[in-house]
């Protein structure tokens, strides 16, 4: 327990997946909590975004999540960073922390935060959800395999549609987040938890678990990789370069 | 051999919303050729022409085709493939 209170761990994305993760550390005696978040809570939110009330909406969703973990546990110590992660700072940014929970809803932010955690040495577990269906997948420190061994590069909008447009069933990301938190809170306790992606399908309550393995050419953790800095033009697509 | 094919949502609206598929073939890009004359259009989801697109994970059982023989994976009776795609939301 004391690992868990000592930790230090920053939420990418403060949404479906970030409040029920961000519940459960603190729920779990995690006290130490990073929110980066760009967002301003919307009515179309409330219903997966359970830290978030009518009240909240036009809210920073940092400010409203950051009032309901206070309200649940006094003397959290929590900061905050209200814009998107942004490859300027990334790598400085996911240095201040132990461990990193990935649950953005653009794959430029999900790329970017592979790489700044591999490149800062930090473990990162990305979570995704749209529809029906949910992953996660832990990355140790060791970095191998990574995000990128299983997608490799950054995707264009339309060849993978995301929450925004397809919708996302509000019970698929509390499951999700779920193996997200115990992810992280069994990497501070020293086990090794990477390698496993973990999906989850929501219409057939299917949980499954898949080995993943480390490509030698992944640019990012291969033999020779090829991303040894955070360049930002790599992380630009139509869906976030207008 | 028919083998049975789990279909990820963001491709359920090519197999009229079902879950699971059956399609006949020896090997995984076999299998792939009868998905697409059964479900026309899920090949150009999965294949680009360098093979397995790079936001698609393609599995026999619990193992990617990408670390067995990729398309040229041969199957046995019982195998299950399933498919993978990258998603980003939550």
């Amino acid at each position: 327990m004391s690992r868990r209170r000592e930790a230090r761990i920053l939420l990418v994305g403060v949404g479906g997946l970030g409040c029920p993760a961000a519940m459960a550390l603190v729920q779990a005696g995690v006290t130490r909590l990073g929110l980066c978040d760009d967002d301003e809570v919307e009515r179309t939110n409330l219903h997966r975004q359970i830290l978030f009330a009518e009240a909240d909406v036009g809210t920073p969703k940092v400010e409203a999540a950051a009032r309901a973990l206070r309200a649940m546990t006094p003397g959290l110590e929590l900061s905050l960073h209200r814009g998107r992660l942004l490859p300027d700072d990334a790598v400085a940014l996911v240095r201040e922390y132990d461990v990193v929970l990935e649950g953005s809803d653009n794959f430029p932010t999900k790329f970017l935060a592979a790489d700044a955690c591999m490149l800062a040495g930090v473990p990162v577990i990305h979570a995704s959800a749209v529809r029906w269906v949910g992953t996660a997948l832990a990355v140790g420190a060791h970095g191998r395999p990574c995000y990128r061994c299983l997608f490799e590069d950054v995707l264009l909008a339309e060849d993978a549609p995301g929450c925004a447009e397809a919708g996302v069933m509000g019970p698929v990301v509390g499951v999700i987040a779920a193996a997200q938190v115990d992810r992280a809170l069994a990497l501070l306790d020293g086990r090794e938890v990477g390698g496993v992606l973990v999906t989850f399908d929501g219409r057939t309550g299917a949980l499954r678990r898949r080995a993943v393995s480390a490509r030698r050419d992944c640019a990012l953790c291969g033999d020779a990789p090829r991303i040894r800095c955070i360049e930002a033009e790599a992380y630009l697509s139509p869906a976030c370069a207008g | 051999m028919e083998t049975i094919v789990r279909i990820p949502t963001p491709l359920r609206t090519l197999t009229g919303g079902a879950d699971e598929v059956t399609a006949s073939g020896g090997t995984v890009g076999d299998v792939i050729e009868d998905l697409e004359r059964r479900h026309p259009g899920i090949r150009d989801r999965l294949l680009d022409d360098k093979g397995v697109r790079r936001f698609v994970n393609i599995y026999v059982g619990e193992e990617d085709v990408r670390f067995l023989d990729g398309l040229k994976t041969a199957l046995k009776a019982g195998d299950q493939i399933s498919i993978v795609p990258a998603i980003a939301g939550g």
